[in-house]
């Protein structure tokens, strides 16, 4: 069969069933993706392992801040009281609101993404294992961290947005300020890890046929959530960047002194922290568009509204930051535009909510433990949303801000937007994780002790915070006339708590012996709930050919189908775990992805990277830099031994007359994705340094005029230095399809010659310009985006070196091209950011003098 | 090296209907930035009564809102995007396909529009910065 002739609509039937056939392929299965066994469990890379690590892990810093919570409860329960000291109370409200949102909010998103996407999707995994577990594990590592130095008086004190120049003057902070800095910055690169794995998980691993408006409202979420984790979390990179590089070694950003500015660092952290309230919203969100179906039996109403809502939610959350800082100073036409997209959102997250009551009216919906937190979710967050109209509102802003109003409010939306619908979700796919059945009676009483509880503690902050209670205060006068209010708030914590422990209980409590639950027991329409029970390890045991949003409602015979291994890819005959790659608009299927088995590569890379980031902290900048060092060495033999390998045949059979080819290199590659989405964030990390150069500007009116210009010979040099690096590397891949291997690799080594040539070139305009980065904003600055543009460039000459080595050692050839290709985009950012960065060094300068 | 049998795809760019999805409200995030570029530097650079850069706002404005009535136009014409409520497009077809992301595109299309109108009040309310 020719390629063009090929229709999805028109396969051949599926081989008659062989009882035979099918035993010997479900043993070939299952002896490709079994878990390895005893210690080596802790090497796995299948997403239902990961998954559940990654859920666990979240659940357990969740407690820990949890009980973080209850001692601030505490302590404010009465006046005057000094349960705590002033000390440690600042280090404990830092680390709660810190691991609530960087160590269970958003990585609570990744675990349940990880778990569940792929079995939505009908995939046997996501395309790159390998990065979750290495994710997992710099998550596991720096949250032990960041939340171990409180038991060493060591945690951070500045509050979880860590305000310069609190956080910036070591006089004012500890090392909990670096121990803040680093170990979340360390976090953050797994949450880009996770980003870049579940978008191309929606894009490419959905299942042949899963067109995109047949795609299921989970996965448009998790599409919509990781891309905005690329654009929010970068500039927080950048900020904590400017800022370590402030308290380390004295550089200028934030000291008003020396031309510095400190709200600086509140714009980059809420142009993260804003569309981060939603980036652990609408996950949730998705959770409940997810469930409610199933208990409505029937298809959501508004399938696209919701989408429409989605991709608007995600777009105007970007236009939000400025309302956290609307008592700073700004213009007030500024905070008016602020103000403006503040209400705004509200519109498309109204959508939503009236798209899940409408569904609720027209369908008789199943009462069950899942819809009762779902229901209670959207009452305690409509709640908090309407709230968040009056925060949103300048004047009303000014008077509540700082307040426990502001608490009260966000409580309500996180713990209404995100943590009930994430309980919901919970008893929703305990049985398709465990095969077993929560107690339903015991679930009750967990929502009912936790929605009686969360109102009761923290309803009255609504008062306690219009009366004028500040937030973070560590304690108060009997004369405030607080006391009964926080005495309220106290007492309904304590039993929000009560009902998370029976949750945790029920959900933990052993039931190895119970008998399991029937397949589908909750008979929803998605296609996690094809899984067998008991449940295999391969994720699915053939991927068939979705054509309906609810695939288990829609097409008959359907498991019956899958299980005989009538569908794709029902055999790993060369036990290789493999998936179907499908194209991004109307999955059809593109070639077979080989993905690699369990390794326990990325646990040292996450080990040594992470030790260098903890001996940073304390400024053992050898031993940093040797662990630094030992990660690029384990990442190197990572990728050598497990990506882009040959195959063994350049095609395959993978059933129903399809045949696939086993490889693919550029833009319909995984990994060309991958790097690309990767780059995107980086390109949005170094547009926050870009915005930092043009903030200074604005604000500063001597902002260039402090130092004599850099001579523009120099800098010219530098550009066109860094921009051979792209242009040989170009050249490279001409070569290399032009079957010229010896010239690619000639052009490969000679790339970063230009581009540390360029580099050098730079720096020396800047050394001959007397730029001192301790001196002044503008010298600052300047260092930083050169400090930038040289850690790419040499990236850039790391990956230059190997995949040289790979032409040279025959891996990477004309017919089999991916780490060339993947390195050309690599480059293609380089030369944006080098482009950018001579603009502002050079070309912007000149033009304000020609002015 | 062998072409083995493999389903014709369209190719993302040329289909270019994720990228008329995101296109609107791009186009809202583009006229949010300036404005507030634009306020920034007139307010810490030059200074004086918001009037005189009123005409500026209301230009922004008026041009995004036409830039999205252009996408709209795009998504009903090229993709029959249509404004429907109850219905749902759920063939399994690619004009289906296109059809839901024209419809979704639409949708935002009148979202983005709405969203710039936010903006441009303050603009025409406000006298000083």
């Amino acid at each position: 069969m020719t390629s063009d002739a090929f229709d999805l609509d028109d396969l051949p039937p599926a081989e008659p069933y062989d009882e035979a056939r099918d035993k010997a392929q479900r043993e070939r299965l299952l002896t490709t993706w079994q878990s390895p066994k005893g210690w080596r469990y802790l090497s796995d890379v299948n997403n239902s392992e990961v998954g559940l690590w990654y859920l666990l892990t979240s659940f357990a810093f969740f407690c820990f801040a949890g009980v973080l919570a209850l001692l601030i409860r505490t302590q404010l329960a009465v006046p005057g009281n000094d349960f705590l000291s002033q000390d440690l109370y600042n280090q404990v409200f830092t680390l709660h609101g810190t691991a609530m949102m960087f160590l269970f909010a958003v990585p609570i998103f990744e675990a349940v993404a990880i778990l569940v996407l792929p079995e939505i999707l009908g995939a046997r995994d996501l395309p790159f294992p390998r990065l979750s577990a290495f994710g997992y594990w710099c998550f596991l590592i720096g949250g032990v961290f960041v939340c171990g130095s409180i038991f060493f008086g060591a945690a951070p004190d500045g509050g979880w947005f860590m305000y310069a120049p609190l956080s910036s003057n070591p006089e004012y902070s500890g090392v909990g300020a670096d121990i803040w800095l680093l170990g979340l910055s360390f976090i953050e690169v797994s949450s880009i890890a996770a980003a870049v794995e579940l978008i191309v998980g929606v894009l490419k691993s959905r299942p042949p046929g899963m067109r995109l408006n047949q795609m299921p409202l989970y996965c448009w979420y998790v599409l919509v959530v990781a891309g905005m984790i690329l654009f929010a979390f970068p500039p927080l990179i950048a900020g904590d960047l400017l800022l370590e590089l402030e308290r380390a070694f004295g550089w200028a950003f934030f000291d008003p002194d020396r031309g510095g500015d400190p709200l600086l660092w509140q714009h980059l952290f809420w142009i993260f922290g804003h569309p981060e309230v939603y980036i652990v919203f609408l996950p949730s969100i998705a959770l409940i568009a997810t469930i409610l179906p199933t208990f409505a039996s029937r298809p959501m109403i508004g399938h696209s509204w919701i989408v429409l809502s989605a991709v608007g939610v995600a777009f105007l959350s970007f236009g939000l930051w400025v309302h956290h800082m609307f008592t700073v100073g700004l213009p007030e036409i500024s905070l008016s535009f602020f103000s403006a997209a503040s209400e705004a959102v509200a519109v498309p997250t109204g959508i939503q909510i009236f798209c899940f009551v409408a569904t609720m009216l027209v369908a008789k919906v199943r009462p069950s433990l899942p819809m009762l937190f779902a229901g209670g979710a959207l009452a305690i967050f409509v709640f908090g949303g309407l709230t968040g109209v009056m925060v949103a509102l300048v004047p009303f802003d000014w008077q509540a801000h700082d307040s426990y109003f502001v608490v009260a409010h966000l409580h309500y939306t996180l713990i209404g937007g995100m943590l009930f619908p994430l309980f919901a979700g919970v008893y929703y796919w305990y049985p398709f994780v465990t095969q077993r059945q929560t107690n339903q009676k015991a679930g009750k009483w967990s929502f009912w002790l936790m929605f009686g509880g969360f109102n009761l503690a923290f309803l009255p902050m609504h008062w306690t915070g219009v009366m004028g209670m500040p937030r973070r205060v560590w304690t108060y006068d009997v004369t405030d006339g607080w006391a009964v209010l926080n005495m309220v708030s106290t007492v309904g914590s304590f039993i929000f708590a009560a009902g998370f422990v029976v949750l945790a209980v029920n959900v933990l409590w052993p039931r190895g012996k119970h008998a399991p639950v029937k397949r589908n027991v909750w008979n929803a329409g998605t296609m996690e709930w094809s899984a067998e029970v008991p449940d295999k390890p391969w994720g699915v045991r053939s991927i068939p050919l979705i054509k309906s949003r609810y695939p288990l409602w829609d097409q008959p015979g359907l498991l019956d189908q899958i299980d005989r291994g009538e569908w794709f890819l029902p055999d790993a005959k060369e036990g290789k775990r493999e998936l179907i790659v499908t194209d991004i608009l109307d999955a059809r299927p593109l070639f077979v992805q080989r993905v690699p088995g369990p390794s326990w590569l990325m646990l040292f890379a996450a080990l040594f990277l992470g030790t260098s980031f903890i001996v940073a902290t304390y400024h053992w900048w050898t031993v940093a830099l040797i662990s630094g060092a030992a990660f690029v060495a384990v990442t190197l033999y990572w990728l050598w031994t497990g990506t882009a390998h040959i195959p063994e045949k350049t095609e395959k059979y993978v059933g129903r007359g399809l045949t696939l080819p086993t490889y693919e290199a550029g833009a319909g590659s995984v990994g060309w994705w991958a790097v690309f989405i990767t780059m995107t964030g980086d390109m949005t990390a170094f547009v926050g340094l870009v915005f930092s150069y043009f903030f200074f500007w604005t604000v500063l009116p001597d902002f260039m005029s402090t130092t004599e210009a850099m001579p523009f010979g120099w800098l010219l040099l530098g550009f066109a230095g860094v921009l051979g690096q792209w242009g040989l590397t170009v050249a490279a891949r001409g070569q290399l399809a032009g079957r010229a291997p010896g010239a690619a690799i000639g052009a490969l080594i000679a790339a970063p010659v230009a581009g540390v040539l360029g580099m050098a070139a730079f720096a020396w305009a800047a050394m001959q310009a007397g730029l001192d980065p301790t001196r002044h904003s503008f010298d600052a600055t300047i260092w930083a985006l050169l400090l930038w543009l040289s850690v790419h460039v040499a990236l850039g000459l790391l990956m230059q070196l190997y995949t040289a080595a790979r032409i040279w050692a025959g891996i990477c050839t004309p017919d089999f091209p991916a780490d060339l290709r993947n390195l050309t985009l690599y480059t293609h950012f380089l030369a944006v950011t080098v482009i950018m960065t001579f603009a502002m060094l050079a070309v912007f300068p000149l033009w304000l003098g020609a002015l | 090296m062998k072409h083995p049998t493999r389903p014709r795809a369209p190719r993302l760019i040329d289909d270019g209907s994720l990228w008329i999805v995101i296109a609107a409200p791009s186009i809202w995030a583009a006229h949010f930035l300036i404005s507030y570029w634009v306020a920034a530097i007139w307010c810490a650079k030059i200074g004086g009564s918001l009037l005189d850069v009123r005409w500026i706002i209301a230009a922004l404005g008026l041009a995004s809102i036409a830039l999205i009535g252009l996408l709209a136009l795009v998504a009903v014409r090229r993709y029959g995007g249509t404004l429907i409520i109850f219905e749902e497009i759920t063939e399994d077809s690619r004009p289906a396909r296109e059809r839901f992301m024209g419809h979704v595109s639409l949708l935002l299309c009148i979202l983005s529009a709405v969203a710039v109108g936010f903006t441009v009040i303050p603009g025409l309310v406000m006298q000083t910065c």
